[in-house]
């Protein structure tokens, strides 16, 4: 494969990768969110795979393996059943609208690209193009949780900022140490539990999902 | 190695509490930290003599942030103060805590979980007070400081059931994180010239500090560790906190805790910046004095046993800031040799104070324990139904008055030394500042002996004046064993005061620029003070008082008529005698009350109530009288109305809503990264 065509295909992939997380900000249901979660998974996994094969490295393909069980099979299987416990109650008002939500994407994306200029600059990697947008997708994963009401959406919208923390390490670093990347997954999967029991409290609490409903533990 | 297992101990001291069902756990967990407790005073006794550091270093791969720690003579020294207290009370807390009438006890059996998590919390509190001595870097110190700070803070709270507590509490809590805070940006600053934040790379790079950073810095660990000791303005929390913690935890917040205060300035005082000019010396030291009279004067009033003993702590780091006042005075005169023996009588005197003030504290917390009540006016006659108690009381109010040949007077006598000494070392102002220093050293003396004849006193002597009292029973055998320990150091430190001094003087080697070997004193069997005024042998002066209380008991028996009579002391040939016509605290206060009217402001009321017929016939009166401690609360006061607008408009930026705080976040990490971008 050559330089050129390398850097296409992963400036595409990283591109996917920031567009599914986008896609969550025009949808309006639950499952559509964990769907498009899904696939921006699904496109890391793709990167990181080509990026093995380019390399002749065996640890990525393990790396790829384990993400692609973890994050496209594992956890929107687990949303999907948290989703129908608690219901589809919330998450259809989202506090800012799609037009302004979509105009804020692409500001952030700009933001990304300005803040990223150093990194990328110092970079020599044929991958340096895709560090903005993983950068971007990681933005995008912050305002997801700032914006969405239900909580479990805001599960989803920390997965998408990790996606792109995930993404990041990958074009930036040609992949992390295996160990290191196992830490990460640990990591995830074990702050992924943790939230799931918190929606259920909180559900089981207020009756509903809507984060802002914590607003009367205030006094 | 005495050091790990001085950890492990403690460590296991905080599981056991927490794992075993507390009717059980309290004995295993108190012996795992009587443990420690020895191992840390045989640690820091071998550094002490040895003069050699020890210490590990467990590193972390964030810079800055590696535990290191490395304990020297000075470290040594407190980690066996440390040991003093925490070995009586950890033996006395099973069975004070298992008893259910102790009212002060929070962590005790009728709590919740049974005083588990208390228990666990008092060996994690005892934990980081002794790595607090043996931090070697800026990290592990603040880490250790602020453990020590929360888990004495919980210990006070308690389960928060009753308003005197959880006032406490807050008054604890701000003061120890204003404290904290002054203490932390101090390290930070002088840590920030250093790559790690160790004491060892502070103490080569602070010489190059400005003139006013060293300033700056130097008021910010006074102040910032005054706070710890309770030094005058920054005293209030204390006569509300210790009584509120139960006894044993009390004990080791007056033993131990408050001389950490003591640690922490003579550690970054003295070692890290390399003392100062004088007007710092002076600043401590007339700051000590002052609390020393108001800790006292405050004490000599109160009727409540535990805040007169929390007063008294005032009273006594007063002092103990006086001696390192002194120090960096004559250190900044240029007199080394006279600045050590100063900070000997410090050390000596916090030592000292250690043993005593743990002492009397677990006295009182056994007086409690046997009458539920804190209040001296209920209490009286108890010398007959707790006859060790009040011994083992007896022997600590004598020490903390100074009368030989007890510990409390050798310190005290070598800072009085100390302050003679340094009459002709300078100018004139010089001299009327000490002339004037000892006075006020003599007067809290005086006042100190006053304010303990009243506490033992009124709550051992003369007629019952309550029930409870009239029917207290003495302590357990535990707890008795755990007052014995520090009353044989008291007695022991008094007649072994010279090898203790040069135990002491060992451990100031740790700061460079004293040099306790061509010091102005000499300890052999005796204190000799070159400059000052005089030789003692305290030994000599034991076995004479000894001596003369054997003669005069042998003349009484030989010339004293041989019958016996049994009436009631000071009868006075009254028919019935009852506790109504006995001296009351407030009584024995009145005078002084009167002296120090302007100082104190007391409101006096006076009500008589007239027969209807005639008003030459009294019903009855009524005396009240009331001081208030204007200082503390005048000042928190306007500390309050300073704050409450500042506290408001904080909450404008807090909506409760879990969006806006994400929100916040977000920008702020935007904006970082834009600031880092162009900047």
């Amino acid at each position: 494969m050559s330089v050129e065509i390398f850097t296409t295909v992963m400036t595409l992939a990283s591109s996917l990768v920031l567009l599914a997380g986008i896609a969550i900000l025009w949808r309006r249901s639950l499952p559509a969110y964990i769907h498009a979660f899904a696939r921006q998974s699904f496109f890391i996994v793709v990167a990181v795979l080509v990026l093995a094969a380019r390399e002749r490295d065996r640890e990525l393909v393990l790396v790829a393996l384990l993400m692609f069980a973890l994050k496209v099979v594992f956890m929107p299987a687990a949303l999907r059943r948290v989703q129908r416990h608690v219901g589809a109650d919330a998450d259809v008002r989202p506090y800012v609208n799609t037009p302004v939500s979509l105009a804020i994407a692409g500001i952030l994306t700009l933001v990304a690209y300005a803040v990223a200029q150093p990194v990328v600059a110092l970079s020599h990697l044929p991958t340096r193009g895709g560090m903005p947008l993983a950068l971007a997708s990681v933005f995008v994963g912050l305002f997801i949780v700032a914006s969405r009401r239900s909580a479990l959406s805001q599960i989803v919208g920390f997965l998408v900022m990790e996606n792109g923390i995930a993404l990041l390490a990958v074009l930036a670093t040609y992949g992390v140490p295996l160990i290191v990347e196992l830490g990460v997954f640990l990591d995830v999967l074990l702050g992924f539990l943790v939230m799931q029991v918190f929606v259920y409290r909180i559900r089981d609490a207020f009756e509903t999902t809507d984060v802002d409903r914590l607003r009367s533990l205030r006094h | 190695m005495f050091l790990l297992l001085m950890l492990a101990a403690y460590a296991a001291g905080a599981v056991t509490a927490l794992a075993l069902p507390p009717a059980r756990g309290r004995r295993p967990a108190a012996a795992c930290l009587a443990l420690g407790a020895l191992a840390g005073a045989v640690a820091g006794a071998r550094v002490v003599i040895t003069g050699q550091p020890v210490g590990w270093e467990l590193p972390s791969s964030l810079p800055g942030l590696a535990l290191l720690l490395e304990l020297d003579p000075l470290g040594g020294f407190f980690l066996c103060l440390i040991g003093l207290v925490v070995l009586p009370a950890a033996i006395y807390a099973p069975d004070y805590l298992a008893s259910p009438a102790a009212p002060d006890a929070a962590g005790g059996a009728h709590a919740a979980d049974g005083g588990r998590v208390a228990g666990a919390l008092t060996a994690l509190f005892i934990l980081s007070m002794s790595l607090v001595v043996a931090a070697g870097n800026v990290f592990t110190f603040l880490l250790c400081w602020e453990g020590m700070a929360v888990c004495s803070l919980l210990l006070v709270v308690g389960d928060g059931a009753t308003e005197e507590r959880r006032g406490a509490g807050r008054w604890y809590a701000g003061m120890a994180h204003a404290g904290f805070l002054l203490i932390a940006a101090c390290l930070l600053l002088l840590a920030a010239r250093t790559s790690g934040g160790a004491f060892a790379d502070i103490r080569g790079a602070s010489y190059g500090l400005g003139t006013g950073a060293r300033n700056a810095m130097f008021l910010m660990a006074l102040f910032g560790f005054g706070s710890k000791a309770g030094l005058v303005p920054l005293q209030g929390w204390l006569p509300r906190a210790h009584p509120a913690a139960p006894s044993h935890v009390s004990a080791l917040m007056s033993g131990a805790m408050l001389k950490l205060g003591l640690y922490g300035f003579l550690r970054v005082v003295f070692d890290l910046l390399g003392g100062g000019p004088p007007w710092w010396g002076g600043l401590a030291l007339a700051l000590g004095i002052i609390s020393a009279l108001y800790g006292v004067l405050y004490a000599l009033l109160e009727r409540d046993l535990k805040r007169l003993l929390a007063y008294s702590s005032i009273e006594n780091l007063g002092l103990i800031f006086m001696g390192a006042g002194l120090g960096l005075v004559f250190h900044g005169a240029g007199r080394g040799d006279l600045a050590a023996l100063a900070l000997l009588a410090s050390l000596f005197h916090a030592f000292n104070h250690a043993a005593f003030k743990g002492l009397l504290f677990m006295g009182a917390g056994s007086v409690v324990r046997a009458t539920g009540t804190r209040d001296l006016e209920a209490m009286g006659g108890l010398i007959k139904r707790m006859p060790w108690t009040a011994a083992c009381t007896l022997v600590g109010a004598m020490a903390i008055a100074a009368l030989p040949p007890l510990n409390g007077f050798a310190s005290e006598w070598l800072l009085f030394q100390s302050l003679m000494a340094g009459v002709g070392v300078a100018g004139p102002l010089f001299a009327v500042a000490m002339a004037m220093s000892v006075g006020a050293l003599a007067l809290t003396g005086g006042l100190a002996a006053a304010c303990f004849v009243k506490a033992f006193g009124i709550t051992f002597l003369a007629l019952p004046r309550g029930r409870a009292a009239a029917e207290a029973a003495e302590s357990p055998r535990l707890m008795r064993l755990a007052m014995l320990i520090p009353a044989a150091a008291c007695v022991l430190l008094g007649i072994l005061a010279p090898s203790f001094g040069r135990f002491t003087a060992a451990a100031l080697a740790a700061v460079p620029w004293l040099d306790p070997s061509s010091a102005s004193f000499r300890l052999d069997a005796g204190f000799e003070v070159r400059d000052g005024f005089g030789r003692i042998a305290p030994a000599v002066l034991a076995l004479l008082l000894l001596g003369s209380a054997a003669a005069a008991w042998g003349a009484v028996r030989l010339l004293a008529s041989r019958r016996r009579r049994v009436g009631e002391t000071w009868g006075c040939g009254r028919i019935g005698q009852t506790s109504r016509m006995e001296y009351t605290a407030a009584a024995f206060a009145e005078p002084l009350l009167r002296v120090f009217g302007d100082l104190l402001r007391p409101t006096r009321d006076l009500t008589i109530e007239f027969h209807p017929e005639s008003k030459y016939f009294v019903r009855s009166i009524g005396y009240r009288t009331r001081v208030r401690a204007w200082l503390e609360e005048d000042l928190a006061g306007a500390i309050r109305r300073l704050l409450r607008p500042l506290g408001g408009s904080g909450r404008l930026i807090q909506s409760g809503s879990v969006h806006l705080y994400i929100a916040y976040v977000f920008a702020a990490l935007l904006a970082f990264l834009l600031l880092a971008r162009w900047m």
